[in-house]
């Protein structure tokens, strides 16, 4: 997994995007109010309009202090046992057969079953959910207003305000009902799925420093581990497949048994600690970036090896008291390779942890060989007594990890590559210090929060949606909201021209006459400019679109941290609750308006 | 209780004005065009109506289907809006949600949620009056007493029968007592002794000084009850005025006795014929169905298991 997906500071965001965003909403409001003042002057001339509109806005003034929380959820649980009866609960029932069924399917060979599992029930969840609301929302009002039923509500003293509310709140309920039981059941899920044992196949009795035996497990769960006993009974297996067994030895001599405990590091919550990332290049000068390889993707830039360029990450808050033993040092480089050298050995490289405090007496650690593992990541423990060369006379002597921190906690290291004309690449969220795990039940907890953000999205999507439309119109409306919404990184790059082969209807054209993408279309100018004249007009409602709906896609990439076993950090939480908060409210205060200025019995 | 509910509702108590009118519904030059998608005109339900009503009488809509019986009422709730013209109820445009707070209305059938049972519903309603748990629970007793639904107050909704919904939907509109009730087509869909118990509660809610605004093609029903009524045909008020002057024939007049010998009968045609009037009819007199109905009704419930005859 690469951390491409750009979590801003969260001042950053709340001073930046959110505030945008609050002024695209009282456009948005601006927008709302001249085209009801419009439609108003169209049915009754303009100083109607004016009075209507304004009367419409005093009224809501009026709803907002009559606010009723016992109406409101009178009306939430109205929509509680509807959708009860209306048999949701099957929807539960669907996941644990879909469980029941997956165990066949999926490959516990991987290298790495627990992501497997995990991105399987995340998904499955959250695609369920995110239909049942859209079923539940899209249908709930549309069947009020053709039963009339909603002439008993709307004739009771109940604001629009709560009736839309209500039925947001009602289905929310109704969502985590379902996903919480999900939650626990997907959990259990993959400890069952991803529980295995092992026994040992055969033992050597040793004699290398403490370690008295070595040995081998059986094969089970598709793998074996090697593993060795200490001289007090304890030990521990390798790591295989990323995870790892204790082992107990139990008796003494030839009736000794060895135990092996619970599979240790399968779902974890790893935290990553980022630092920041500046370059030297060939000849050891500053440069903010490194080389760029090719038309390969600019996220990540490239250190020519066995020159002077480096890659150095300055890491902040580097104290003893938040890595008393030292860290690790989880890498994901890439390698590009300009001659293919032995394809069977990676590239090798070496870490130097240096001060920053030029004055410091020692000022770097002796370097730290490795080979970068192309396409997975490479963990490097750095442990609190390290080999440092001493400034005064370059001779190497055991030092500690810390002499190489200055006063604010700052440290560097160094990444270089160690063969000619190979390449690493590299960006900034690609090397990071692990800090202590977070509990992966939390991080669980922190996905199902995510696909809970969007339930609750789509929920109130659906129900703007059903004050105006029927039933399955609405439904197909809070669909499409979703797919656009889902592609909307995709859908701004081709409206703002990003992405080659032009707009919707110059696409369709190249399609369909076998065009390429990367030159000028050959139909003459007029036809050109006809095209892409119309393409301009769809392009620009294209923006507006993506942005004024969520960015599901970026939701769901949260439910990656948890699949990958990284912890999701606190901020992007943060942002994403906010987000999910505002396009609530402003959805529902469209809803409120909707209704409020429909009539009901039309 | 009605001081309770009051309490409940702090707009019924301050609100009203201590010089209020009594005019409790009036509507200016109220109209009603239906539209289709394209904004071409459809139909004219309503021509320029203007009515008023006033507190404590049984006011009734009179007409064929389609006159704009329903669309007055809809408009008067809201649940349209008028294409000209104004309705004001309680002195309020009829779009302020504030006046339902003091109105009851029973639509055409009782649209209520079928999954519930009478308590869950009217408990349902009257949260949406904000009415506190204690006073809901005395009020939903009082009213499934009064509608005569304790034996079925568990069933749900859907089990019920015509009759029985028609009775938890008026329930359901007095649970705020309200000062006004809208009743669109009351009686539609019961049988002669639901008829008579609506009619005689909706007496009674005039004699508790309600206001009531009943819509019907009913003639005798609305005979029956309504203080003044409005005829409209065809979107267009046509009569309006006072039902027992409307109905009274001021020339004519009715002779009915009983014990009378051919001999009298004779003398009292000659009576008639020498003041010059023309005896129309006189015979012995008929009740009528409904009389006849309830009556054998009554009857077979005071003496199970016998068949009631009529006597002679």
């Amino acid at each position: 997994m690469t951390f491409d997906q750009v979590i801003p500071d969260f001042g950053e965001y709340l001073f930046g995007g959110f505030v945008l965003s609050l002024i695209r909403v009282a456009l948005l409001i601006a927008a709302g109010v001249f085209i009801g003042f419009l439609v108003a002057s169209l049915r009754r001339g303009p100083v109607e309009g004016f009075y209507s509109v304004a009367k419409v806005i005093a009224s809501s003034v009026n709803d907002l202090v009559n606010w009723s929380l016992r109406r409101t959820i009178a009306m939430a649980s109205l929509a509680v046992q509807e959708a009860i009866r209306r048999l949701v609960l099957i929807v539960f029932v669907v996941f644990v057969v879909i469980l029941l069924f997956a165990g066949w399917y999926l490959d516990t060979q991987s290298e790495n079953p627990a992501k497997l599992y995990l991105s399987f029930v995340l998904t499955a969840s959250n695609f369920l959910v995110v239909l049942l609301a859209l079923f539940l929302s899209a249908f709930s009002l549309p069947a009020d207003i053709k039963n009339r039923t909603i002439y008993t509500i709307v004739t009771k003293p109940v604001r629009a305000w709560e009736i839309v509310l209500g039925r947001i709140l009602g289905f929310v309920t109704v969502g985590t009902m379902l996903l919480v039981p999900m939650g626990i059941v997907s959990y259990f899920f993959v400890q069952r799925g991803l529980s295995h044992d092992h026994a040992v196949e055969q033992v050597a009795a040793v004699a290398a420093g403490n370690v008295t035996q070595t040995g081998e497990t059986t094969f089970d769960s598709h793998h074996r581990h090697t593993f060795k006993v200490y001289d007090d009974g304890t030990g521990e297996t390798d790591v295989v497949k990323r995870h790892w067994h204790t082992v107990t030895k139990v008796g003494e001599g030839d009736s000794a048994t060895y135990e092996f405990g619970p599979s240790i590091g399968l779902l974890q919550a790893r935290v990553p600690v980022f630092g920041g990332l500046k370059f030297k290049d060939r000849a050891g000068a500053d440069t903010s970036e490194g080389i760029n390889v090719g038309s390969e993707w600019a996220y990540r830039t490239y250190i020519e090896g066995g020159s002077l360029a480096a890659a150095i990450w300055t890491f902040e808050g580097v104290t003893p008291e938040r890595y008393p033993e030292g860290f690790d040092l989880e890498m994901n480089l890439r390698v590009f390779r300009t001659h293919k050298g032995d394809m069977e050995k990676g590239v090798l490289g070496s870490i130097v942890l240096r001060n920053p405090n030029a004055s410091a007496k020692i000022r770097r650690s002796e370097a730290i060989t490795f080979t970068a593992k192309e396409y997975v990541s490479d963990k490097q423990t750095i442990r609190n007594n390290i080999r440092v060369v001493d400034q005064e006379d370059g001779s190497i002597r055991d030092g500690q990890l810390f002499d190489l921190v200055d006063d604010e906690g700052r440290l560097e290291v160094w990444i270089q590559c160690g063969e000619r004309s190979q390449y690493y690449g590299m960006a900034e969220k690609d090397v990071y210090i692990l800090d202590r795990d977070a509990p992966f039940i939390a991080n669980l907890a922190k996905g199902y929060a995510g696909i809970w953000l969007q339930m609750v999205m789509v929920t109130s999507f659906g129900v703007m949606f059903s004050t105006f439309l029927s039933g399955a119109v609405a439904m197909m409306a809070t669909l499409s909201s979703f797919v656009v919404g889902y592609f909307s990184t995709f859908i701004f790059e081709v409206a703002t021209g990003a992405k080659e082969g032009g707009g919707p209807l110059e696409s369709l054209f190249r399609i369909v006459t076998q065009q390429n993408v990367q030159v000028d279309l050959e139909i003459g100018k007029t036809p050109t400019s006809i095209i892409q004249g119309v393409d301009l007009v769809a392009m620009m409602s294209m923006r507006v679109m993506t942005g004024m709906l969520p960015d599901y896609a970026n939701f769901m990439g949260t439910t990656e941290y948890v699949a990958n076993g990284y912890n999701i950090d606190g901020t992007l939480m943060s942002i994403q609750l906010l987000t999910a908060f505002c396009y609530v409210l402003v959805v529902s205060l469209v809803a409120y308006y909707l209704l409020k200025t429909r009539e009901i019995a039309a | 209780m009605a001081d309770q509910v009051a309490e409940a509702i702090p707009s019924l108590a301050d609100d009203k004005p201590q010089a209020e009118s009594n005019v409790v519904i009036e509507t200016r030059n109220l109209s009603k065009v239906y539209r289709d998608f394209w904004g071409r005109q459809k139909v004219r339900a309503l021509k320029a109506l203007d009515l008023e009503v006033r507190k404590g009488e049984i006011f009734g809509l009179l007409g064929p289907n389609g006159s704009g019986k329903s669309t007055t009422i809809k408009l008067l709730l809201g649940l349209l809006f008028p294409t000209s013209g104004q309705a004001l109820v309680f002195g309020k445009d009829a779009s302020d949600v504030g006046k339902n707070e003091r109105i009851g209305y029973l639509p055409e059938e009782s649209y209520l949620y079928k999954f519930l049972n009478a308590v869950e519903t009217l408990d349902f309603y009257g949260r949406l009056f904000d009415m506190p748990a204690d006073v809901r629970r005395d009020r939903v007793n009082e009213l499934i007493t009064l509608v005569g639904l304790d034996w079925a107050k568990r069933r749900q909704l859907k089990e019920y029968s015509k009759g029985m919904t028609r009775r938890i939907g008026l329930a359901q509109a007095l649970i705020n007592d309200p000062e006004l009730v809208l009743l669109d087509e009351p009686t539609s869909g019961l049988d002669p002794i639901g008829t008579r118990e609506m009619k005689d509660m909706i007496l009674r809610l005039r004699d508790e000084g309600k206001t009531v605004v009943m819509c019907s093609h009913l003639l005798a029903d609305v005979q029956d009850v309504c203080d003044r009524i409005a005829i409209l045909h065809q979107g267009e008020l046509k009569e309006l005025g006072r039902v027992d002057s409307l109905i009274t024939v001021k020339d004519m007049t009715q002779v009915r006795a009983e014990g009378l010998t051919k001999e009298a009968e004779e003398e009292i045609r000659a009576v008639i014929a020498k003041h010059g009037g023309k005896l129309v009819a006189m015979e012995n007199p008929t009740t009528t169905l409904e009389e006849l109905f309830l009556k054998i009704v009554r009857d077979s419930e005071a003496k199970p298991g016998r068949r009631s005859t009529q006597k002679d």
